[in-house]
C-alpha cells in the first residue's frame, strides 16, 4: 500500500486549519505594545519542529509505543521529581509554580508531556489486563485501581508544584479511560454520582456557608475567591474577577460578526496564552467562534473513527485518551472565559501560544498519525 | 500477527465501540453547552457588553479652582491665595514608557527640577533599560519568558543591569530621570502635579510659551492660604485641611454627596467651616471623549468653574490690632502690679460691636504665660474664649435685672430701697459699696446696689414679709420669669453668631430663693463675653436684639486680579427679638449706666469721667463676681478648688445718646486682695472706646470710609 493511501489527510488538513488559527491570534495578540516578541514567528517554528516530531512517529508502531510506555512514564516521572529538587537556577518559580526547566536555548514543561505518557500507560494497563483477565466485579475492581493508582502518581506531583489546571486534565484523562475501559457501569455510575454530588455540594457551601468549610476543611475564605469571581464577576472587576470581566466583554463585543482583524477595543493581560479565545470570539465574533469549535470537533470526531478503527485495543484506549485530555482543554478554556466554568490557567490546544504545550498536543497528534497509518495493514487479511 | 490473535482482539474490545459513542456523546454535549453559552454572551448580551466597552471610554476630570478670599470690612485682605505655580501632566490614555521618556527629556530643557537623594536604584536602571532596551532584551532572551507575567520578566530585565552601568549618569541626565519619574506617577486623563514649589516666573513662562511641543503638560496657578495679618483673628479666620489631609474622614460621605474629591481642601474650623459652603467655588467638570486607540479625540467642558465667593467680615483690622494690644498691655499691668495676689490672672476676653447692627468690629482674647517654654510668645491669642469661656458676670447683668422688675411689677420707676445688709437665717449679704443709703433704679445701677436687688427678686417672688435673720420663700416660678427676661437680652440662649460653635453658658435649674438673689446680682449663672456684648448692645439701641456677625457681605469673584467682584449677599443687620420692655424702662437704665460712667458716685466713674476717655461720653455698666477657679491636679485627674477670687467684667457703649460701639469685657480670677488692679477691666473699655473714636477721627481725615477701599494693609500700618 501506498504512503499516499496509508496517510491520514484529514487529520493534516485540520492541523494546517489550527496553524492558520494560531498564527493569526498570535499576530493580533502581540500588537498589544507591551509585547516584545514575536509570538506568531516562534509558534510556526514550534510547528515546524512537532511536524519533524510527528514524521518520526509516523515510522513507530502504535505496538511498538506499547512497549516503550512504562519507560516513557517513568521518564516522565523523574523529570518531575527532579523539577522538585533542582535548584532554581534550573527550575524558577514562575507566578508561582515550579513547573518548568530553564534550559540554554529553550525551557520544558515536563507536565505537558507527562499526559501522552500517563495516556500510553493508562492504555497499556487495561488493553494487558483484558488479556491476562477474565471479565468479573472483582477484576474490574482491580483494573480501577491499578489505573487509578498509574495516575495518582504523576498527578500528585503536578499537584504539589502547584497547578491546578494540568491535574484536572489527568483527572478528565483518568475519567474517559475508565469510561472505555470496559469496568462494568455498577462500578463506574456510583462513583461518578458520588462525585457529582461531592463536587456540587462543596460549590454550594461555599456559596451559602463558607464558615462550614473553614471550620470542617480548612478552606479560609480567600482560597474561595475563585468561585466568587466566577459567579459574581462585576463584584471583583477590580482583582479576582479582572480577567472574566475583560473576557467577557471582549468575547460578547464580538457579536454576530466580530469587529475584524486588529479591531480589537479590549485589552486582555495573557491573551497570547489562555484568552487566546477571546481575541478569535471579539474579532471574528459568534461565527468565527463556531468555526474554531467546528475545527475541534470535527478533530475529536476524527480521533473516535481512528479509535474505532484501530487494530489494537490498546490504541483504541490511547485514542480515548487523547480525546479526554484535548475535549477537557477545550471545554475548560473556552469554558472559563465565558463564565461557564471558574478560570482555571490550561491553554487552548494547538492555538494558545507555548512551546511544550504545543508539541504535547502535537504529539498526541502524532501518535493519532501512526494509529491511523499503521491500521490498514491488516485490512487484507479480513 | 495471526487471523486469530486479530480475533482474540477484536473480542477483547466488544464493550468499545458502545464506550466510545457515549465518550464522543459527551463531548457533543459539552461543545453544545459552549456554543449555547456562547451565543448568550455573544448574540444575547452582545450589544450591551459594546455599550460597557463605549461607556467607559468617557471620563469626566474635575478642575480645581481656588478659594474664596477673606476682606476685613474696610477691603484689607485678611485671608489671601498666594499663586503656587504648579507644572501638570495629564497622560493620555496608554500612553508608553518612551512617550513619557521623550516628553521628561523636552520639559528638561524648560525647568528645573530637584533630583538629589530622589532617585532609587530602581529608577536609574529604568531609564537605562529604555535607553537600552533591544541589548537587555537580549540579556534575557535564552530565558524561556513565556509563562512569565510582563512585571516578572520586567524585573529579570532590570535585574540584568549592573551597577556600573547606571552609576555613570551626570547631572543634565539625572534630572530627566527625576522628571520622568514624576511623569510616571500619573495616572490617565487625571491631572499630576509634576512640580509646584519654588517655580520661577521665567520657569512658568517657559513652559508655558512650549506648552504646544509638550503634550500633557500644562501649567496652573495652585493656591495656598495667606494671612497678611498673621495671627491676628486667626482664631475666627479658622483652617482648612492641606491637600494631603483632602476632606475630613469622619464626614466622608457627607462631602462626597457635594461632589468634593477625596484631596480637596475643606475648611474645619472657625468662618473657613462656616462660609465653606460659598469658599469653596465651582469645580470646573471636563469630559474627556477617546477613540479605540485611547487617544482623546474631544474634551467638552460640561460646568464652568468659577472660584470660591469672597467674604467681606464685619472686623475692623486695624481697630483688631489694636484691641489685642490695649488687652495684652492691661492684662500685663495687672499682673505686674500685683504679681503675688494675682497669681491666678492669666486671661482677659474683649468684644467690640456696632450696638446697632450687631456687627462686630473686634474680638480680642489673650492669655498671659507665665512660664516661657524656648520660642515661645508672652501672650498668646485666645480670642475664641469670647464665645467658648463662660464666667459669673456680677454687677453688669443688673440692668437686665431693673428691667425685669419694671416690666414684671416687683418695682416701680421710683420705688426706693434703702441700701442696708440683709440678714438671711442668720446669713449676711450686703452691697459690695458702702454706704450706698436710699436708691432707685437708677441710682441702684449707678453705685450698683445689690440690697436693691434683693428686694426687686423678693417681691417679684411675692416676698414681701421679709425679716432680717428669717427665712424667704419665693413663689414657683420666679427664677423662670428672671431667666425669660434675661433671655430678651441675649443672657443665657445663643447669640446667633455666623460661627460654628457657641457656648451658652450655666443657667440652673430651680435654685433655692438664695441662690435666686445671687442671680439677680450676676453671681450664679454664668455668660460669655459675645452674650455680654449682645446684651448691652440691646439696652444701647433701646431694645432691639441684634444677631451677631462676623460676614457682612459675600462677593462674587472678581474679574480683576485684585479687589472684590459684585455682591452676591448682603447680610442686612437682622432684628433677632425686641425687648417686652416698655422704652421709657430702657431709657432708665440707659440713664443708670450713664451715670455709673459719667457721675461722680458711679462705681466707673474714676476713670470714665476723667480725660481722655470722659469726651467720648460713653455708658455701661461694671461687675465683679465672686469665684472659684478649679486648676487640675495629676495631669488633669482631678481639680483643686481656688478660693477668693473675683471676675472682673464692663459692659459699656458710647456715646451713650447714639451709640457706635458696644464692648463688653471679662477678665476673671483677679486676687481678691489686689485691690489696685481691680479696675482692669474698666481701663481695657475705657481704651477701647478711646481707640475706636481716634481711628474714627484719623479716617475722617484722612477719607477712608467702610466701602470699596482697595489699600493694601501694610499701608495701614
Amino acid at each position: 500500500m501506498k504512503f499516499e493511501e496509508k496517510f491520514d489527510w484529514q487529520l493534516l488538513f485540520i492541523m494546517c486549519c489550527f496553524i492558520a488559527v494560531s498564527v493569526v491570534a498570535l499576530y493580533s495578540a502581540q500588537q498589544s505594545p507591551q509585547y516584545a516578541s514575536n509570538f506568531a514567528i516562534k509558534q510556526l517554528v514550534f510547528y515546524a519542529l512537532g511536524a519533524v516530531m510527528i514524521g518520526l512517529m509516523l515510522l513507530v508502531d502504535p505496538e511498538d509505543f506499547k512497549k516503550i510506555s512504562w519507560y516513557l512514564y517513568f521518564f516522565g516521572i523523574l523529570l518531575l521529581i527532579a523539577l522538585i529538587v533542582a535548584p532554581s537556577s534550573i527550575a524558577p518559580v514562575i507566578k508561582g509554580q515550579k513547573s518548568w526547566f530553564n534550559l540554554p536555548g529553550a525551557s520544558l514543561q515536563p507536565s505537558e508531556f507527562m499526559k501522552i505518557f500517563t495516556i500510553l500507560v493508562l492504555a497499556r494497563i487495561t488493553s494487558q489486563h483484558h488479556e491476562k483477565n477474565k471479565k468479573s466485579f472483582k477484576s474490574d475492581l482491580a483494573l480501577l485501581s491499578k489505573l487509578v493508582a498509574a495516575t495518582a502518581l504523576p498527578l500528585a506531583l503536578i499537584m504539589q508544584q502547584p497547578d491546578l489546571g494540568t491535574s484536572l486534565v489527568f483527572v478528565a484523562i483518568l475519567g474517559g479511560m475508565i469510561l472505555v475501559s470496559g469496568i462494568q457501569w455498577k462500578i463506574i455510575l456510583p462513583i461518578f454520582i458520588l462525585l457529582t454530588t461531592v463536587g456540587s455540594s462543596l460549590i454550594w457551601l461555599a456559596l451559602k456557608a463558607p464558615q462550614v468549610l473553614d471550620e470542617y476543611l480548612g478552606v479560609k475564605q480567600y482560597q474561595l475567591a475563585r468561585i466568587y469571581s466566577w459567579l459574581q464577576p462585576t463584584k471583583f472587576e477590580d482583582s479576582s474577577g479582572y480577567q472574566l470581566v475583560k473576557a467577557m466583554r471582549a468575547i460578547g463585543s464580538g457579536q454576530l460578526y466580530g469587529k475584524g482583524f486588529g479591531d480589537r477595543e479590549v485589552y486582555l493581560p495573557e491573551s497570547q496564552t489562555d484568552f487566546i479565545f477571546s481575541i478569535i470570539a471579539e474579532e471574528y465574533g459568534f461565527v468565527g467562534s463556531c468555526v474554531v469549535l467546528v475545527l475541534f470537533f470535527f478533530l475529536i470526531y476524527r480521533f473516535t473513527a481512528i479509535a474505532f478503527n484501530a487494530n489494537h485495543a490498546f490504541s483504541s484506549y490511547a485514542m480515548v485518551g487523547i480525546i479526554s485530555m484535548i475535549a477537557f482543554h477545550v471545554f475548560q478554556n473556552i469554558g472559563m472565559s465565558i463564565q461557564l466554568l471558574p478560570i482555571t490557567g490550561i491553554p487552548l490546544p494547538f492555538i494558545s501560544y507555548g512551546g511544550s504545550a504545543l508539541l504535547g498536543s502535537l504529539m498526541a497528534l502524532g501518535f493519532a498519525f501512526s494509529v491511523s497509518f499503521h491500521q490498514k495493514t491488516y485490512m487484507f487479511g479480513d | 500477527m495471526g487471523k486469530e490473535k486479530k480475533k482474540k482482539q477484536l473480542k477483547k474490545k466488544s464493550h468499545l465501540p458502545f464506550r466510545l459513542n457515549v465518550v464522543f456523546f459527551i463531548v457533543f454535549l459539552l461543545f453544545a453547552a459552549i456554543i449555547l453559552q456562547l451565543g448568550v454572551v455573544q448574540i444575547l448580551n452582545g450589544q450591551e457588553a459594546q455599550e460597557e466597552i463605549d461607556r467607559t471610554e468617557n471620563t469626566t476630570t474635575n478642575i480645581p479652582v481656588p478659594r474664596g478670599e477673606m476682606y476685613d470690612r474696610y477691603g484689607r485682605v485678611i485671608v489671601d491665595n498666594e499663586p503656587l505655580y504648579s507644572i501638570t501632566y495629564t497622560p493620555p490614555k496608554g500612553v508608553q514608557p518612551e512617550d513619557r521618556l521623550e516628553l521628561a527629556k523636552r520639559l528638561a530643557d524648560f525647568m528645573n527640577m530637584p533630583f538629589e537623594n530622589k532617585l532609587s536604584t530602581r529608577d536609574l536602571k529604568e531609564y537605562f533599560f529604555l535607553q537600552n532596551r533591544e541589548e537587555i532584551q537580549d540579556r534575557v532572551a535564552d530565558v524561556d519568558t513565556s509563562e512569565m507575567e510582563n512585571g516578572e520578566i520586567y524585573q529579570l530585565q532590570l535585574d540584568s543591569i549592573t551597577e556600573e552601568e547606571i552609576q555613570s549618569y551626570d547631572d543634565a541626565t539625572r534630572e530627566i530621570i527625576a522628571i520622568k519619574k514624576e511623569l510616571d506617577k500619573a495616572y490617565a486623563l487625571s491631572p499630576h502635579i509634576i512640580k509646584n514649589a519654588d517655580i520661577t516666573e521665567e520657569e512658568y513662562s517657559t513652559v508655558a510659551e512650549h506648552l504646544a511641543q509638550l503634550p500633557g503638560v500644562n501649567v496652573t496657578a495652585d493656591w495656598e492660604r495667606s494671612y497678611p495679618f498673621e495671627t491676628t483673628f486667626k482664631n475666627y479666620i479658622g483652617g482648612i485641611t492641606s491637600r494631603n489631609q483632602g476632606v475630613p474622614r469622619d464626614d466622608f460621605d457627607y462631602y462626597m454627596s457635594l461632589d468634593y474629591s477625596r484631596n480637596d481642601r475643606v475648611g474645619i474650623s472657625g468662618l473657613e467651616q462656616q462660609y465653606e459652603d460659598v469658599l469653596r467655588g465651582t469645580k470646573e467638570k471636563v469630559q474627556y471623549l477617546t477613540d479605540k486607540d485611547n487617544n482623546v479625540v474631544d474634551s467638552k467642558v460640561i460646568r464652568e468653574g468659577e472660584r470660591g465667593k469672597d467674604l467681606v467680615l464685619t472686623v475692623d483690622m486695624e481697630l483688631q490690632k489694636m484691641v489685642d494690644q490695649i488687652v495684652r498691655e492691661e492684662l500685663a499691668a495687672a499682673i505686674r502690679e500685683a504679681p503675688y495676689e494675682n497669681s491666678n490672672l492669666e486671661n482677659s476676653v474683649a468684644v467690640v460691636s456696632n450696638p446697632k447692627t450687631g456687627e462686630i468690629l473686634a474680638i480680642s482674647g489673650q492669655k498671659y504665660n507665665r512660664s516661657l517654654e524656648e520660642g515661645e510668645d508672652r501672650f498668646s491669642d485666645v480670642s475664641h474664649q469670647a464665645v467658648y469661656n463662660a464666667y459669673t458676670p456680677g454687677s453688669t447683668v443688673k440692668g437686665a435685672t431693673i428691667l425685669t422688675g419694671l416690666h414684671e411689677g416687683a418695682i416701680g420707676r421710683y420705688t426706693t430701697v434703702n441700701d442696708v445688709a440683709i440678714n438671711l437665717a442668720g446669713k449676711r449679704k450686703s452691697s459690695y459699696t458702702p454706704n450706698i443709703g436710699v436708691v432707685n433704679p437708677v441710682s441702684a445701677l449707678q453705685q450698683s446696689s445689690n440690697v436693691y436687688m434683693f428686694y426687686l427678686a423678693m417681691w417679684l417672688g411675692g416676698e414681701y414679709g421679709y425679716e432680717p435673720g428669717g427665712r424667704i420663700s419665693l413663689a414657683p416660678g420666679t427664677f423662670e420669669t428672671f431667666l425669660y427676661n434675661f433671655n430678651q437680652f441675649g443672657l443665657g440662649v445663643e447669640t446667633g453668631l455666623d460661627f460654628p460653635y457657641e457656648e451658652t453658658g450655666f443657667q440652673g435649674d430651680d435654685p433655692n430663693p438664695g441662690l435666686i438673689l445671687d442671680f439677680s446680682i450676676g453671681q450664679y449663672s454664668t455668660y460669655t463675653a459675645m452674650q455680654l456684648n449682645q446684651y448691652v448692645s440691646t439696652i444701647a439701641n433701646g431694645g432691639d436684639r441684634m444677631r451677631l456677625r462676623l460676614v457682612k457681605e459675600v462677593h462674587d469673584p472678581s474679574m480683576k486680579v485684585e479687589g472684590l467682584g459684585p455682591v452676591y449677599n448682603d447680610y442686612s443687620p437682622q432684628v433677632l427679638n425686641q425687648v417686652e420692655m416698655d422704652p421709657s424702662y430702657i431709657d432708665a437704665v440707659q440713664e443708670g449706666f450713664r451715670q455709673v460712667f459719667q457721675t461722680p458716685r458711679g462705681t466707673a466713674s474714676s476713670i470714665f469721667s476723667k480725660e481722655p476717655y470722659a469726651q467720648y461720653r460713653m455708658a455701661g455698666k461694671t461687675g465683679t463676681a465672686e469665684a472659684t477657679k478649679y486648676v487640675p491636679v495629676n495631669g488633669g485627674e482631678s481639680y483643686r478648688p481656688i478660693r477668693n477670687l473675683l471676675n472682673k467684667t464692663l459692659v459699656g457703649y458710647a456715646p451713650h445718646d447714639d451709640p457706635e460701639i458696644a464692648f463688653s469685657v471679662m477678665t476673671p480670677y483677679l486676687g481678691d486682695d489686689a485691690t489696685s488692679t481691680f479696675n482692669v477691666s474698666n481701663k481695657i473699655g475705657a481704651r477701647i472706646g478711646e481707640a475706636y473714636f481716634k481711628l474714627k477721627e484719623q479716617r475722617s481725615e484722612e477719607g477712608l470710609s467702610s466701602t470699596e477701599t482697595d489699600e493694601n494693609p501694610s499701608e495701614q500700618e
